[in-house]
């Protein structure tokens, strides 16, 4: 009799869990939703793929719907060449690298003094900065690309680099305010005892506040380089066609090809060769591969490292 | 599978190697290289015999503040370059009578845009609620629209931070699954993905669910509930960063105290308001900014609009720049109320 009892109690203890855990039931569902949410966030990826290795008949055909029925890899190479890939890579790399180093340079310092240090209006240099972090990106646009162009930095990469170095390049706000939150919870005993034994400010700053934040650079270098990467209408207007990144070749990319693989030719090649989905899904895959790669490598800081990364604040 | 891993684990204790040569290069050599650069420059510019002077007659609070504006004078020198004209200008044009750009052609031939600004007043606002009731409604549909993504997102990524928080097995895999948006999250990428049908999953918004929920309920109300359907695959995508934040913040959450409250007899749900909630309010405050400034700047009726309205040939520059300012308006009537609701449901619960 007691044993069936204690036999009930463990299997509803399994089903319903225990004060604080949650049992089998509950796990079933959590896990549910999990599985449901990530497949929402993987759906577009998944569907990009699995497009991009099929043929135009697998396109047509709509019992095919994830596995293509022969895998096509002629996209991808098509696609390569329309986006003229190494070359657009080198710009896209170019314009992803120096600008987000500049960037984070900048809004370190920025954030650091704003953090570190008391001065006068301070509060009113706070305020300007959310502020302008809240005016609508449309309002700016016209009238800075007249500024840029009355410093001649239109054409080159100079139109990203400087406002990064001063602290107004793509959302930067954003990063000054995390470093900032992340400097303030530096502990004000450590930097003072610095002082004492003789530090000057950069000093505490590059040998105290910089080791202890590690992952706040890295957070917002995955950042800044992903939104510099796919950013197009600013770098359309600013580089003026002299620096072609992957996803501005992207945005461009039905018209390129159209040009490099003309459909003029009647037969049953041409049909083949005619713009389809999966050559446009490979060229967005290639153009988010390597986005993709790097957020393979950095995620383990950035998820991890989440709790010390000081955006919570204090 | 076990050599994948193996050779995944020589990159990972590679790059170790090269990080490690990396900060110990920055916290010995660089610091060094940059104060001895300094002295160099300070002792042949006379700013270290100065600075020397300036030492012994500043008080310790007038140092700080010297170097704290010297660390964001970068900042300064940016607003004053890059932000103080156009944010002045575009005032100005709101509040001009009429605003037009010439192509003026300078004496070596060099062509420069510039602007001719006359009259001042509120003419450009009455223009758009006199004269133009489409706008009026786009400015309004815009305030609803925003007003009800806001709240939903934050919900939406507290419930997911809360998901992710839990100790699963296998939680690093979908924390890394679920921070994707992030990286394809910017730029032309959504639109472009919903361009393309990769947003809404198929079945959500298929006629067979809408014909099943049509036999219920009447049509307005299943066309609402399509519509949120597929609003909420749009806002699962709008919800990274926030999740990311709120996650770091129960992160931070102390254990203790949930043991203790449980001891107490506290129940989940009474768990959740009166300790996860207050913790959390800072980043919410944080998150409702976040949110509210990147919805409003990533294709809403009202941006439409503005980017029509732009063109000279249509109404010019100064009318939209007038348009703006009532995008601004109303992502700054966003964030106030929701700033203080949150406040007093806050108090409510202290």
């Amino acid at each position: 009799m007691e044993n069936t009892f204690k036999k009930k109690k463990t299997f509803k203890k399994f089903l319903l869990g225990e004060r604080g855990e949650s049992g089998f039931v509950g796990k079933f569902f959590i896990y549910l939703l999990l599985i449901g949410i990530s497949f929402i966030f993987m759906y577009p990826i998944l569907k990009m793929i699995s497009k991009s290795f099929m043929g135009l008949e697998d396109l047509m055909d709509p019992t095919v719907i994830w596995i293509p029925t022969r895998f096509v890899f002629g996209n991808y190479q098509k696609a390569s060449e329309v986006l003229n890939f190494w070359k657009s890579l080198g710009d896209s790399l170019k314009v992803g690298i120096l600008p987000t180093l500049c960037a984070v340079i900048s809004s370190s310092l920025i954030g650091y003094g704003f953090a570190h240090f008391e001065f006068p209006g301070k509060k009113i240099w706070m305020a300007l900065l959310v502020g302008i972090f809240l005016l609508p990106t449309m309002l700016m646009s016209i009238p800075t690309y007249v500024i840029f162009q009355k410093f001649h930095m239109l054409g080159s990469l100079k139109a990203y680099i400087y406002p990064a170095l001063t602290g107004f390049g793509l959302r930067q706000s954003v990063f000054i305010l995390i470093f900032y939150q992340f400097f303030k919870v530096i502990p004000h005993e450590l930097s003072e005892s610095a002082e004492i034994d003789g530090a000057s400010e950069v000093g505490i700053f590059v040998r105290i506040a910089i080791p202890m934040s590690v992952p706040a650079f890295i957070i917002c270098i995955l950042y800044s380089f992903v939104w510099y990467w796919n950013e197009t209408v600013l770098a359309t207007t600013y580089f003026q066609g002299n620096i072609t990144t992957l996803q501005m070749a992207l945005s461009s990319f039905e018209h390129m090809y159209s040009q490099l693989f003309p459909s003029g030719s009647i037969g049953i090649g041409s049909a083949a060769e005619s713009f389809n989905q999966g050559v446009l899904f490979a060229g967005t895959m290639l153009t988010i591969l390597p986005l993709l790669l790097l957020y393979a490598f950095t995620q383990k800081w950035f998820v991890e490292s989440a709790d010390r990364s000081g955006i919570a604040g204090e | 599978m076990k050599k994948i891993k193996a050779f995944f684990q020589k990159i990972g204790d590679f790059l170790k190697k090269i990080w490690i040569i990396i900060s110990e290069f920055i916290r010995c050599k660089l610091a060094v290289w940059i104060g001895k650069g300094l002295k160099f420059i300070g002792k042949y510019t006379g700013i270290s015999w100065l600075a020397a002077k300036y030492r012994k007659n500043v008080s310790n609070k007038h140092k700080k503040a010297i170097a704290g504006y010297l660390f964001i004078g970068l900042w300064i020198i940016g607003f004053v370059l890059f932000a103080a004209r156009p944010v002045v200008q575009s005032i100005r044009m709101a509040t001009s009578d009429y605003a037009e750009t010439r192509v003026v052609v300078g004496e070596e031939g060099d062509s420069s845009v510039k602007f001719f600004i006359g009259g001042f007043g509120i003419s450009q606002f009455k223009q758009i609620f006199k004269d133009n009731p489409d706008d009026v409604e786009a400015i309004v549909s815009t305030l609803v629209d925003i007003a009800v993504v806001v709240p939903l997102v934050l919900i939406f990524s507290l419930l997911l931070a809360l998901l992710l928080h839990r100790k699963l097995k296998g939680i690093k895999i979908f924390r890394m699954i679920f921070f994707i948006p992030v990286i394809l999250l910017s730029g032309n990428l959504l639109g472009y993905f919903n361009s393309y049908d990769l947003l809404t999953v198929s079945t959500l918004q298929s006629s067979e669910l809408q014909g099943m929920l049509a036999f219920y309920l009447p049509e307005e109300v299943v066309d609402v509930i399509i519509n949120v359907f597929g609003k909420i695959i749009l806002i699962l995508w709008f919800s990274g960063v926030q999740t990311l934040v709120f996650l770091a913040g129960l992160q931070k959450d102390n254990n203790a105290i949930y043991e203790a409250a449980s001891i107490d007899g506290a129940n989940k749900w009474e768990m959740f308001w009166k300790i996860t909630f207050p913790t959390l309010m800072p980043l919410i405050n944080i998150n409702i900014i976040y949110t509210t400034v990147i919805y409003a700047n990533t294709g809403n009726e009202l941006t439409r609009i503005i980017s029509e309205r732009i063109a000279p040939a249509t109404y010019g520059r100064d009318y939209a720049s007038a348009l703006s300012w009532m995008l601004f308006g109303i992502e700054i009537v966003v964030i106030f109320v929701y700033v203080l609701i949150f406040k007093l449901a806050n108090r409510k619960y202290k």
